[in-house]
């Protein structure tokens, strides 16, 4: 436990949690585990729930209507932004840089990739931030390796259809 | 109370001490076998109270990551921070209201995610207690036995009894994880040292595993088969460990008085059929029979003595094997609820006893229960 | 069977600030109970049962009621600890509101507070996000690009504020305008955390971007405090108070977790404002009170905000009007403290942010406007019905009041 400082006007300490004591159980990691693996084929794979029919990517193994999702889908590569931010002042609205780093700004996306019900976050590139807007259509940049890890999948750039 | 409300579904995962499946999972698991055994869909009209604990999961808003495991997608759901049998009585609290006539109650936790000890030594006073690190569960409740044996002559043999009645008792119950056929009072005595007087083996120890339970009011409570109705309850809190008397357990005691003046209950030793106790630690028992009211103050031992709790005995007590035989922090005394109400309905299988009409469950908060809860259940 | 009117017959707050270094937690909650057991002219032995909450990482420690509620006059009375994140105060006067309408217990202490200053820095992160990022580490996601993911230090209220814009057609001067209204009604509130009399929707925009849409004026503090309240019956409050607040009805719901982690793609995370849960849970709260057209029957509203996009966006979950309406609404001035439907009269959460007790401070801000005890922060038109509100979780949790100066008596 931390070392703990002792106030001067009363008896109180502060708080502390060991955390690095604990150790989570996940079954996603074996989900995720496969889904990595297909990374390596050009593939996004997702889980679709027998109960009420939604796909979950990144898969789950359990959905709100109480079914396991079983079923292994794959899931297109080009989808929707749902939501986004960026990071930096300097991109946005003409505010001064020096209220923030420089440097490239950040895009985050919320993206809907088609054929699943859910959202992945991913960066987009080849867009500044004023180009950015809830429905762009976005397709999937996979890396120059593929090693079959989760940040394959973090880049999106506008699809030019 | 203001309406009639029954038990009418439950269930158990079995209790280990490092399942091979997440909290999320086991939950998803209890909580649709509990629905389906009272014939609900996750789409039907119900409310949701959970027992967890931040610091046992791990992570903050414990009861977040549960929302589709429990099946409160969509549903008005909450959480009580407490054992579970505290959910239960939230659960009974919104139905009682009037303005839901279904709840599902869960309780929930896993040992084999959180460090042994230290969500137990977080509960302590941080300005003092905590910062000498001599005060924790076990420290705490060796003090406890110490000064309730010396108060009323409780022999080491008598609270090594109560722990071997009930690793005996596991051995008929398919879920238990600590169990022990034929266990007896030596065998528990000359276990390790845990803190004198208490060894290894008078301690419950912690483990996994998730239980749920539907209670009902209206429709569905009297359409349902062999309904366990709840016929008292009552809660209280008790001072912190170091600013009370820690020979009698007073939180059980008064909670005990309150749900049985609702029962109608006056002279529990013969009005009650069986009963089911959340003990932490082997001597809580025989504390449990006194503020129970089973039998008079300091006389827990030889109440012990006469074989009067045993499986075979007129008022038996953990015949699942309590505490001892599994105990989930957040679930212990919600598992209660359901074996005394297993017993009323006569599905305890190996482990049946004949003719429990009237039952009692406790469940437990804090160092050497500084909180307690206790419910008396009736059948037809 | 005949409903039990819950009446509000107290209420009381610790001083909220920053840092609280001259109490600890017993003690900060001591001079909320205390000035709650003033304001109903009650004492510890007229109390029937406790309820108390706080969302415990913060503060490091594990069921701080434990040491701390025998100084808040629960000694041997029964007692109940609900928490459910930033929803716990709100959870918690619900859990008070039930025990007294299950008719176990005639009057109950409910009591919510935090002290955000008692943990270290790292700790509330951590609690949050440890165990997720411990897996994704393992399964190759670099920890910088995770971290600025989670939407940095704003969370993932950015997104929903994104999204919220995109839907409604909010701007960001909407934003500001939002900020200024309530740090300007929090100077009229003692209890209060940021005062800011005369802060203008200008000054706001000057203020840092934390992360788009999101500037620093945009965002609560974090505070200590506490907040208690006493519920009894309508029988009894007629007994202590002329005026009591009642509440009518309360009503939580449960969406899906929307976390970025290892175990999350929940569904929510597709438009984190869409907050269908809570127009579920206003809904059943309406449905519960009788209230059927909560646009002309409710007289002030307390939405959750802690972030600034949040009350445009909650006037409309809570079904205050219609969706996209809330940015033309506060234009027009309804939403201040002399309009239509005065919002966040108290200042609100972007004013003080005490997590565990926030949620509950709506709903004893809600009450007080129908009492007429709010002082300086009294609205000026009539108050007949409230709504109250609490949001937290991972954006899937919300919990509606109901609050009326009749009862419900059906
Ligand atoms: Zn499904």
């Amino acid at each position: 436990m931390a070392e703990m400082e002792y106030k001067k006007e009363t008896r109180s300490v502060e708080g502390s949690w060991p955390m690095e004591h604990w150790s989570w159980k996940f079954e996603s990691i074996a989900l995720i585990s496969k889904t990595r693996e297909a990374f390596k084929e050009k593939k996004l794979l997702g889980l679709k729930c027998p109960g009420c029919g939604l796909v979950y990517f990144p898969p789950k193994p359990y959905c709100r209507c109480m079914s396991e999702p079983d079923e292994w889908v794959e899931v297109k590569q080009q989808g929707t932004i749902t939501t986004y931010t960026f990071t930096g002042a300097w991109a946005y609205e003409g505010i001064k840089e020096e209220e923030g780093p420089a440097g490239e700004p950040l895009i985050i996306v919320g993206v809907n990739f088609d054929g699943s019900d859910t959202l992945t976050v991913c960066t987009l590139g080849e867009a500044k931030p004023e180009e950015v807007f809830v429905g762009m259509r976005v397709q999937l940049k996979w890396p120059e390796n593929i090693e079959g890890r989760l940040d394959d999948i973090a880049h999106v750039v506008p699809l030019r259809e | 109370m203001r309406r009639e409300v029954a038990i009418i579904s439950y269930a158990q995962t079995p209790y280990e001490a490092d399942a091979n499946a997440s909290r999320e999972m086991q939950v998803l698991k209890v909580a649709r076998e509990a629905l389906q055994a009272a014939g609900l869909k996750q789409e039907d009209r119900y409310t949701v109270v959970t027992a967890n604990n931040d610091y046992l999961d791990g992570r903050t808003i414990s009861n977040m990551r549960l929302v589709e495991p429990a099946g409160a997608w969509m549903k008005n759901e909450s959480k009580a921070e407490m054992d579970g049998a505290y959910a239960a009585l939230y659960g009974l609290w919104r139905i009682l209201s009037g303005d839901h006539d279904v709840a599902l109650i869960i309780g929930e936790s896993q040992a084999s995610v959180y460090a042994r000890w230290l969500p137990g030594i977080m509960m302590f006073d941080p300005t003092f207690d905590r910062q000498r690190w001599l005060l924790n569960e076990a420290s705490a409740a060796a003090l406890q036995a110490r000064a309730y044996m010396n108060a009323f002559g409780i022999s080491g043999e008598q609270v090594a009894g109560v722990a071997a009645k009930n690793l005996d008792n596991a051995s008929l119950n398919p879920l238990a994880h600590n169990k022990l056929a034929g266990a007896d009072a030596a065998k528990v005595l000359g276990s390790r040292m845990l803190y004198d007087p208490l060894t290894e083996m008078m301690m419950a120890p912690y483990c996994d595993g998730a239980c749920a339970m539907v209670i009902a009011a209206g429709e569905l409570a009297e359409k349902a088969e062999r309904p366990v109705w709840i016929r008292g309850v009552g809660f209280a809190h008790d001072s912190y460990l170091t600013e009370r008397t820690l020979k009698e357990m007073n939180s059980l005691r008064l909670a005990a008085e309150k749900a049985y003046a609702m029962a109608g209950i006056s002279d529990p030793s013969s009005q009650v059929d069986l009963a089911e106790v959340h003990e932490n630690f082997a001597h809580e028992e025989l504390m449990a029979y006194e503020a129970l009211g089973f039998c008079g103050k300091g006389e827990g031992g030889a109440f012990f003595d006469s074989g009067v709790t045993r499986r075979d005995g007129k008022l038996p007590v953990n015949v699942s094997g309590g505490a001892t035989g599994a105990n989930v922090v957040c679930a212990t005394g919600l598992a209660r609820i359901i074996e005394a109400a297993m017993q009323i309905r006569g599905d305890a299988e190996g482990r049946q006893v004949a003719g429990v009409k009237t039952a009692v469950a406790t469940g437990q908060t804090g160092p050497c229960a500084q909180e307690s809860v206790v419910f008396v259940l009736g059948g037809e | 069977m005949a409903h039990i009117d819950v009446a509000v017959t107290g209420v009381g707050y610790s001083k909220h600030v920053s840092k609280r270094r001259d109490v600890n937690i017993a003690e900060l909650v001591w001079e909320a109970v205390s000035n709650c057991y003033e304001d109903a002219g009650l004492k510890p032995k007229d109390i029937d049962a406790v309820v108390t909450g706080n969302m415990p990482a913060f503060e490091g420690v594990n069921m701080p009621e434990l040491w701390g509620a025998g100084h808040w006059g629960a000694y041997h009375k029964p007692l109940i600890r609900i928490t459910t994140g930033g929803t716990t105060g709100g959870s918690v006067a619900h859990a008070a509101y039930y025990a007294v309408a299950s008719g176990l217990y005639d009057t109950v202490l409910a009591i919510a507070f935090e002290k955000q200053s008692d943990g270290n820095s790292t700790m509330g992160l951590n609690t949050v996000a440890l165990a997720d990022a411990a897996a994704q580490f393992q399964q190759g996601v670099d920890p910088g690009f995770l971290a600025s993911f989670g939407g940095g230090a704003v969370g993932i209220a950015v997104y929903q504020a994104a999204s919220y814009m995109k839907r409604s057609g909010c701007t960001t001067h909407h934003l500001d305008k939002v900020s200024a209204l309530c740090r300007n009604n929090a100077a009229l509130n003692p209890w209060s955390h940021l005062k800011q009399p005369g802060l203008t929707p200008e000054d706001v925009a000057k203020t840092v971007l934390m992360q788009y849409p999101i500037r620093f004026g945009h965002v609560c503090p974090a505070t200590d405090g506490a907040c208690a309240m006493i519920l009894t019956t309508h029988e009894k409050a007629l007994k202590l108070q002329n005026k009591p607040a009642y509440i009518l009805s309360c009503a939580s719901c449960s969406d899906e977790a929307a976390l970025m982690g290892i175990s999350g793609s929940g569904t929510t995370n597709m438009d984190p404002c869409a907050q269908e849960h809570c127009k579920l849970a206003a809904k059943w709260a309406y449905e519960l009170a009788g209230i059927k057209d909560p646009r002309r029957e409710i007289d002030v509203a307390e939405p959750y905000a802690p972030f600034a996009h949040q009350m445009l966006m909650f006037y409309e979950r809570l079904l205050l009007c219609e969706e996209g309406e809330a940015p033309a609404i506060l234009d027009s001035g309804s939403m201040n403290l002399d309009g239509e439907l005065p919002v966040c009269p108290s200042g609100g959460v972007i004013s003080t942010n005490a997590i565990g007790a926030s949620a509950m401070e709506r709903i004893t801000e809600v009450a007080l406007q129908i009492m007429g005890k709010a002082g300086e922060r009294q609205v000026k038109k009539e108050v007949h019905k409230g709504v109250a509100h609490g949001w937290g979780g991972a954006v899937n949790l919300n919990v509606v009041a109901v609050l009326s100066d009749t009862p419900r008596r059906s």
